[in-house]
């Protein structure tokens, strides 16, 4: 392991508050338990240790959830939404608990509707985790926006393409409810955004080049410190190994459980612009336009630099938001600058006037 | 890092009570953990002195830690890590046993070192392995847990105009029926028997439509429902056994709770508030009999409504249960006691003998003692208290059937019940069985939503409030352990659908359909120091001979 255990621990003490430092550390610890030498999994014992929370419909801070399920393909969806204004019509029409879920978000504004896939490098994590429950809320209540979480199936029980398959199907169903609808009579259509961190972010862009094959519209994607890689090792990868949270070896286990086994790092899903990759040109005007969020001290950044990159060879268009001394997870707690200035991000990304100005 | 932080740790001092509003770090909190703030600086440091103990075990000694060690409460951050801190430090001081803390009963097979891969050798010379200093734990109470969000209903949504509707009868049903309006509420009923023929029955809210729409009438016209002979409900409750894995869940749980706090004692007693057929004792018989250094002494006490027509059901059962432990060669007594209803128990029927362990195992009764005031519940848990158990198992329906107001309740016993169907629905296909298993829920909701006072038995409230009633009644909590979680995620496996989770919430195991929790399984035992206040007063009878 690069450096010394206590440089490291040093290293990322200084960078992020404490709170912070000991959320990410308790992950980091306990994700070494689960990960078997072998490539195999503690499935249990992650359950376990994983914080969950039920949804609730009942507004908590002015966000209420819900969970659905799609029979089809047994698929679990949470679903975030702006509690309406109490006192209001809205609100005395809904009886206690009980969600309307006939009528559009709106008739008369755009109200975006961001899909999102949670983080854990494809292998931890679920829609109904506390920090993602959090996270998910935070954004309806900074963005305005109303989010869908997949629970997307997991390696290394699942491998590639389950992750990609099920953010299809979940960006299928999203954009056949008539209650998530928004927009005036002639522009009333599910405003649909795709997000994600880490894993999730590698299946927003997996998702929509599916979806842009197909036809499906999709207004942006947001890639908050996606999960790419490839065979080479970087200098990012060299100088960062271990310094902050994350190492490695323990990228390079998550893509050997999430990669098809014999697969290596330039498989398209690890690197999409890489060896075996191919350029989206001629998926310009269908790819939506991409705001991809690196924090400064990930080990993988330049493998998400280099993804921006591949999009702008292509022609399509990219924003790059680079988050100087952030280290990975710095999202989860609003206790820091770059949390703030990443929902502004966000925010302004979704918002419909973004949206027509790339229209005109 | 910083030793000024270090000035309170290590001293074993149990830290002074605090005020219920205690300061825990608010993010942490949002993300699951309890974490006091002033102890965030402690934390750090020792999450920094395991993961050094880490990188310097050998790689055996590490995955010890995930696959024999039992993980307690891992929202208690502190224990936690000092509990895999003081594994490592044993394992160090100790490396030919390396599973000798486990407190698991189940006999754990001692940890084989891994396959070398040479990749994963951690390569750190013997001699410069760091001897952990392991300091003594903080005090374990942690901090009463704020009063959690409400958490209430599921919403399904509805795929057909007329599945909407009808959910919007049924409400506007129950709305009519508080307000006391009943001759429109009958009319709706009959608009809602139409509306059941043009909807999917299979499955969701159309399943148990049709279930509330009967119930709501019998309550409007005033029948009630028709009490079925006990026999008989033991006959739906066997079929609901067998059918779903909520029994089969709260029995493996709580015998794994009681075969850990059996361990080391010779003469153990267990008291089953419902004994039915006697499901669940098999398993922790034979449990017991293959205990490391033998089985101990076992006495059943099974209470139970007094069996009609001469027969005595109790003594049945008993008798096959013995049979099972005479089969194993573990000795056992078992004692009847006939009452039906649980309030009319008194402690000194179960003869309970100060020399012996004893546990008390309640799976969804307690809440029948919820009832209009007096309630009974207090006066309970308190002799329950009394006798000292070493543990009380706890199985209860989480959800609050148990509000005052009808259309509340009403409301929260429609999605409750639409869940359970649901997983019903998937988890069995054979006929007769799963129809007599509905039929065992069907009385629970007739219970509901036909009755008030007295003969509202189904009084079911979440865990959050058994947690409270607990504490004030003198008990703490005995967390359940990963090992109790892993059992129960294979007995899930058996059942061959996916969509039952279980979730570990604060030392409780929740089992649960598509992430709703449905049922939760707890531990308690008795708080050290002097038992709670006296009685209120007239309670003081229960403690008479009649």
């Amino acid at each position: 392991m690069a450096g010394s255990n206590e440089v490291n621990v040093n290293e990322s003490k200084r960078v992020v508050p404490l709170n912070t430092w000991v959320l990410i550390s308790n992950f980091k610890l306990a994700y070494n338990l689960l990960r078997r030498s072998d490539g195999t999994f503690n499935r249990d014992l992650a359950e376990y240790l994983d914080r969950k929370v039920p949804a609730n419909t009942i507004p908590v801070g002015g966000v209420l959830s819900f969970d659905h399920v799609d029979r089809s393909t047994g698929l679990l969806n949470r679903v975030y939404l702006r509690a309406p204004e109490s006192g209001g019509q809205a609100a005395a029409a809904a009886p206690w608990g009980f969600k309307e879920l006939e009528k559009p978000l709106s008739c008369t504004s755009v109200v975006p509707v961001i899909v999102f896939f949670h983080g854990g490098s494809f292998t931890h994590s679920s829609a109904n985790s506390a920090i993602y429950d959090t996270l998910c809320r935070r954004l309806v209540t900074f963005c305005g926006a109303t989010v869908v979480s997949v629970n997307y199936r997991r390696s290394p029980e699942h491998r590639y393409p389950c992750a990609y398959d099920d953010g299809w199907a979940a960006l299928k169903w999203v954009t056949s409810r008539p209650w998530l609808h928004s927009g005036t009579e002639n522009n009333s259509k599910v405003h649909v955004y795709l997000a994600g961190d880490s894993s999730g972010g590698n299946i927003c862009h997996h998702v929509a080049v599916r979806a842009a094959e197909a036809g499906v519209e999709v207004l942006g994607n947001i890639l908050l410190q996606p999960m790419f890689g490839g065979q080479k090792r970087t200098e990012s990868e060299a100088r960062f190994d271990g310094k902050y949270f994350v190492t490695v070896r323990d990228r390079d286990w998550y893509w050997r459980a999430y990669l098809p086994e014999g697969e290596d790092r330039d498989h398209p899903a690890c690197n999409p612009f890489g060896p075996r990759g191919r350029s989206l040109d001629d998926l310009v005007g269908k790819f939506p336009r991409s705001l991809v969020v690196v924090p400064g001290l990930d080990l993988v950044q330049d493998w998400q630099l280099a993804y921006v990159e591949g999009l702008r060879k292509s022609g399509l268009d990219a924003k790059l938001l680079y988050l100087k001394e952030a280290t990975i997870g710095f999202f989860f707690l609003p206790n820091n600058d770059h949390f703030y200035t990443l929902m502004e991000e966000i925010k302004s990304f979704v918002s419909p006037r973004c949206d027509s100005l790339q229209k005109a | 890092m910083g030793p000024s932080s270090t000035s309170h740790a290590g001293t074993g001092k149990l830290i002074p009570p605090f005020p219920p509003q205690t300061q825990l770090d608010g993010l942490l909190a949002g993300a699951g953990y309890k974490v006091r703030s002033s102890d965030l600086h402690l934390v750090a440091q020792r999450l920094e002195s395991l993961e050094s103990a880490m990188v310097s075990s050998p790689s055996h000694v590490v995955s010890h830690l995930a696959s024999d060690t039992v993980h307690y409460n891992p929202a208690d951050l502190v224990s936690w890590v000092d509990s895999l801190l003081s594994e490592l430090t044993h394992s160090h001081h100790h490396p030919s046993n390396p599973s000798s803390s486990s407190s698991s009963s189940s006999t754990s097979p001692p940890s084989r070192p891994l396959p070398v891969d040479l990749d994963d050798l951690f390569s750190v010379p013997s001699d410069a392995i760091n001897w952990v200093q392991s300091e003594m734990p903080l005090s374990q109470q942690p901090p009463p847990p704020p009063p959690p969000p409400q958490q209430l209903t599921v919403v399904t949504t509805m795929e057909e105009d007329s599945g909407i509707r009808l959910v919007h009868a049924l409400m506007t049903c129950a709305e009519l029926v508080q307000r006391g309006d009943l001759h429109l509420a009958g009319a709706l009923v009959d608009e809602m028997t139409a509306l059941l023929t043009s909807i999917n029955t299979e499955c969701g809210i159309g399943k148990v439509a049709g279930y509330f729409i009967d119930a709501l009438s019998r309550r409007i016209v005033g029948a009630g429902s028709v009490p079925a002979p006990p026999h008989e409900t033991e006959i739906l409750y066997h079929h609901f056994y067998e059918t779903s894995p909520y029994l089969k869940f709260a029995h493996f749980t709580a015998n794994q709770a009681i075969l850990e706090a059996f361990e080391g004692y010779d003469c153990v007693h267990v008291i089953d508030f419902s004994l039915m057929h006697g499901l669940q004792w098999p398993a922790l018989i034979q449990a017991l009999a293959l205990r490391p250094g033998g089985p101990p002494l076992l006495r059943l006490t099974g209470i139970g409504p007094p069996s009609p027509d001469g027969r005595d059901t109790l003594r049945e059962i008993g008798l096959g249960l013995a049979e099972v432990a005479r089969s194993v060669n573990v000795r056992f007594a078992f004692r009847g006691v006939a009452a039906s209803r649980l309030e009319d128990v008194k402690p000194w029927m179960l003869q309970v003998n100060p020399n012996e362990a004893l546990a008390v195992n309640s799976i969804m009764q307690l809440h029948k003692l919820l009832g209009p005031d007096p309630t009974p519940i207090e006066s309970v848990l308190s002799w329950i208290r009394g006798l000292n158990p070493k543990i009380v198992t706890l199985v209860e329906q989480e959800v609050n059937h148990n509000q005052t107001g009808f259309l509340d309740r009403f409301t929260e016993a429609l999605y409750y019940y639409s869940t359970v169907f649901d997983s019903l629905e998937a988890a069995c296909q054979i006929q007769p069985d799963k129809a007599l298993a509905e039929m065992y829920l069907q009385m629970e909701i007739c219970n509901i939503v036909c009755y008030e006072g007295a003969a509202r038995v189904e009084r079911h409230e979440p865990l959050a409030k058994w947690r409270d009633r607990f504490n004030r009644a003198g008990f703490r909590p005995l967390h359940l352990g990963s090992n109790a979680f892993k059992q129960a995620s294979m007995l899930l496996m058996l059942f061959s659908t996916e969509g039952y989770s279980v979730e570990e919430n604060e030392g409780c195991l929740r089992l649960g359909w598509h992430s709703r929790p449905l049922i939760a399984a707890s531990a308690w035992q008795a708080s050290p120091g002097p038992l709670p206040l006296p009685l209120p007063m007239g309670a003081d009878d229960y403690w008479n001979d009649d």
